[in-house]
């Protein structure tokens, strides 16, 4: 059966929802696909997605256009619902002998749709790889842009590199090589993609693919007694409303003065060394200040770890804070969606110093790393709008703490 | 038709007096109805569990499973409940019922995690709670912060919750292990972690909210709360969450008390036993005892004793007798005087430990990362080993102990070992 056939689609409807016509199985798939959606927080909704899903799980293929449609939302939970009702009709399908027609051209379709979600278009695809083997592996090397398969793209653009290259094709193994990098998403990926780039003559910027932000003014350290950093307001805090003052000086943790000074991180995933580059000390807060440039207006994400705890400003409002101690700095541990305006942009982050772990032989690593990106992290093309470093007005951080 | 006494109904009352005979004898059997067991404390009531097995003896049945998960396996009546997750960011959960007798797989429930979390160990997965069952439903609590409820004949889904939906991704990065417990009609979750880590309580039946509790100060930790019965009837909810211990009102989340001394991260899960409270958090972290049932901050007035010797920073403690036993992660075993705290022996067990332990009668038994299950005399004054089973795969679930029959969760199977006579050696 042809599934773009509409005759034929009717009357495979007709005969199998029995005794409704299929403008009124058509109506009563849509009201129990609506209640479905219907579905929300605090379990809304789950008695009548319960019955619905038991009415739409005793039809066969001639619902999966629609399921799939439905299943197509943000809605988590009424995906679950859904997904129930699409593992009974498959299951029960693949089981018949011999197993009837899926409409596998519109579920190819639904595959390589990237505006569709990727958790459902992932399902679909392990259903068709099912009943033809191999679509996988034809489908997903072309899909190095698409955001649910690119990892799977990016692993096979490397492995054809590397083929390339053993076999002496330099000039394709770095065409591969780029189109994994361009692609990639993924840290690990990205820096085996950088690594095998460098193999063959080409050093790529991570910092710049991610989106990292290396260009700072530190200031510290400020005394922090114990675990107290956290909760304390220090002055830089009292002024982040109305701007931070870059020229002001302060009693710093021992009662000398501290200053601002510029920090410009080298590590090749952006990470910065406070021990370094503020002072090896414990018990303390210090402050990371940075302007951004951005081309338009834009929703972004703000990704970011530290040692010990981080507390970030941007544009004078607090946006995200977090309490640990001990757990060392991680390649994008938190995470949080902001809006930046057209222009420049300013961020205060605050990073603690706690005290010494109980093992000496522990390092106390003091450690900030962050970046902007898109929500598959990607750069969004922001720039430092700080002054440009120079080899007298800065720090400079090379070795991240890992 | 008039009815006799000796006629008719006095058939049906010897047929309903059999009817509950049976149904007393069936209630005797132990069910393992969530995390660590009917009590929330490992121990089991069976006297008939196996001593010895092996990977091709006394199995009764090995099923394969799909994906990862250190949820133990639950067991009720002829069901036994696992969960698993897989895919890309372990995107994929599972929810699987087997039949307790052979293994053959009942229903299996395919769903989506809304928010896996982005770090996590190869021991954990997205299924690393176990879920909780009262026979007629289960409840099933993973990493990505959805609950589900299923009948659990059927599999039909009751109702599903995103968590991490409605209150925020739950960022920890080895994914929440925090198993859920039935109080009344309620469910119980604590959800501990860097951002607004708080304790809920859903309605069984709709999954709506009776209470919330936000926590704050309290970030990540993987402990699974504790429901406790003081002598004058009154439940307390026991939760052991960075640097306190606190106790709540199960009923409304009011606050009752709280101790301190307990490390920056939490795992293991408080023990109840005759009256007295066992918490402990490692590595390095005190063991203490507590008295629980004060108002306010009990820390000098409640604990009776603290003994840092031989804490874990996973496996939770078991007690047996007037012993405490605690394995750390790196197969040092611990014995206290349940009493008084101070140590009866210690002794490398060797290989690593992510299993919680679990007992039957005086049997204590320890399953190693590397699918060695050693068996020790438990409630003595000196070491005793019993027995040391290799099952030849890794297992880093804690074991399950129902009807006599012995769960094993390895890496890929889910194993049942065969009850024996039940005498001890």
């Amino acid at each position: 059966m042809s599934w773009t056939r509409v005759p034929a689609l009717g009357l495979f409807v007709g005969l199998t929802t029995g005794l409704l016509g299929p403008a009124a199985w058509a109506e009563e798939i849509g009201d129990d696909l609506a209640s479905v959606a219907r579905t929300g927080p605090g379990g809304r909704g789950s008695i009548a997605a319960r019955k619905a899903t038991d009415r739409l799980a005793r039809n066969g293929l001639e619902l999966l256009p629609r399921l799939l449609e439905a299943m197509d939302t943000d809605n988590i939970v009424a995906a679950n619902w859904y997904r129930i009702v699409y593992e009974q009709i498959t299951r029960r399908e693949l089981a018949r002998d011999p197993v009837p027609d899926f409409p596998v051209s519109f579920l190819k379709t639904y595959i390589t749709n990237p505006k569709r979600q990727g958790r459902v278009r992932r399902l679909v695809l392990d259903l068709v790889e099912r009943l033809e083997p191999g679509t996988t592996a034809s489908l997903v090397p072309g899909l190095l842009a698409d955001p649910e398969f690119r990892d799977d793209a990016v692993v096979a653009a490397l492995a054809r590199g590397d083929r390339a290259k053993q076999a002496g094709r330099n000039r394709e193994a770095f065409g591969e090589y780029r189109k994994a990098f361009r692609a990639a998403r993924n840290s690990g990926q990205i820096g085996t993609a950088a690594d095998r780039l460098k193999a063959v003559g080409q050093e790529v910027s991570i910092v710049a693919h991610m989106g990292f932000v290396t260009n700072w003014f530190l200031l510290g350290p400020f005394d922090a007694p114990g675990t107290t950093g956290f909760e304390l307001v220090l002055p830089p805090e009292k002024q982040v409303a109305a701007g931070v003052d870059l020229a002001a000086t302060y009693t710093g943790k021992g009662g000398g003065r501290i200053k601002w000074t510029r920090h410009h991180s080298g590590d090749r995933f952006g990470q910065s060394n406070l021990n370094g580059a503020i002072a090896a000390v414990k018990e303390a807060v210090g402050y990371a200040y940075t302007e951004v440039i951005s081309p338009r207006k834009q929703s972004v994400q703000i990704r970011c770890g530290a040692d010990d705890n981080i507390t970030i400003w941007l544009n004078g409002k607090r946006v995200l804070r977090r309490l640990q101690w001990l757990n060392g700095t991680r390649l994008d541990r938190f995470r949080t969606t902001v809006t930046l305006k057209k222009g420049r942009n300013r961020m205060l982050v605050k990073v603690c110093q706690g005290p010494q772990h109980k093992n000496p032989a522990v390092p106390n690593n003091w450690s900030l790393q962050l970046r902007i990106c898109d929500a598959g992290g990607g750069g969004v093309g922001v720039t430092s709008g700080l002054p440009a470093a120079t080899e007298k007005n800065t720090s400079v951080s090379r070795e991240s703490v890992r | 038709m008039k009815r006799s006494w000796n006629g008719t109904i006095g058939r049906a009352l010897l047929l309903g007096a059999t009817i509950m005979a049976v149904a007393g004898e069936e209630s005797r059997a132990e069910n393992w109805p969530g995390w660590r067991g009917p009590d929330r404390n490992g121990v089991s009531r069976d006297t008939g569990v196996p001593l010895n097995w092996s990977a091709d003896s006394n199995v009764a049945w090995k099923t394969p499973l799909p994906g990862s998960g250190i949820s133990n396996p639950v067991i009720f009546d002829d069901r036994v409940f696992v969960t698993a997750s897989d895919g890309k960011n372990l995107v994929n959960l599972h929810v699987i019922c087997l039949e307790r007798d052979t293994g053959r797989i009942r229903w299996h429930q395919r769903l989506w995690g809304t928010a896996p979390t982005r770090y996590h160990g190869n021991k954990s997965s997205m299924a690393s709670p176990s879920p909780v069952t009262d026979g007629r439903h289960v409840w099933a609590f993973f990493g990505t912060g959805d609950v589900f409820c299923f009948e659990s004949a059927s599999g039909r889904m009751i109702w599903h919750r995103s968590l991490s939906g409605e209150y925020g991704v739950i960022e920890n990065r080895f994914a929440t292990s925090s198993s859920p417990l039935l109080y009344r009609d309620t469910i119980l979750l604590q959800v501990d972690h860097y951002g607004d880590s708080y304790l809920v309580a859903l309605d069984r039946k709709t999954g709506s909210n009776r209470w919330k509790v936000d926590r704050p100060g309290r970030w990540l930790s993987w402990s699974s709360p504790q429901l406790i019965r003081l002598k004058d009837g009154r439940h307390e909810l026991i939760v052991c969450g960075s640097q306190r211990v606190e106790s709540f009102d199960p009923g409304t989340g009011r606050a009752l008390w709280t101790a301190g001394e307990m490390r920056r991260e939490c795992i293991p899960t408080p023990l109840f036993i005759d009256g007295r409270l066992y918490v402990v958090s490692g590595p390095s972290g005190p063991s203490m005892r507590i008295r629980p049932g004060g108002t306010g901050d009990v820390t000098k007035t409640h604990v009776e004793w603290k003994n840092p010797r031989g804490s874990p920073f996973v496996p939770s403690a078991i007690v047996v007798g007037k012993r405490y036993y605690l394995v750390t992660d790196g197969g040092i075993a611990t014995c206290l005087d349940t009493e008084t705290g101070k140590p009866v022996w210690q002794k490398r067990f060797g290989g690593g430990f992510t299993a919680s332990p679990v007992a039957a009668g005086d049997r204590i038994y320890w399953v190693n990362e590397s699918g060695v299950t050693l068996v020790i005399r438990g409630g003595g004054d000196r070491y005793e080993e019993l027995a040391k089973n290799t099952i030849g795969e890794s297992v880093f679930a804690s074991p399950a102990i129902s009807q006599d029959r012995f769960f094993l969760r390895t890496t890929r199977h889910l194993v049942c070992l065969k009850g024996a006579s039940g005498k001890s050696p």
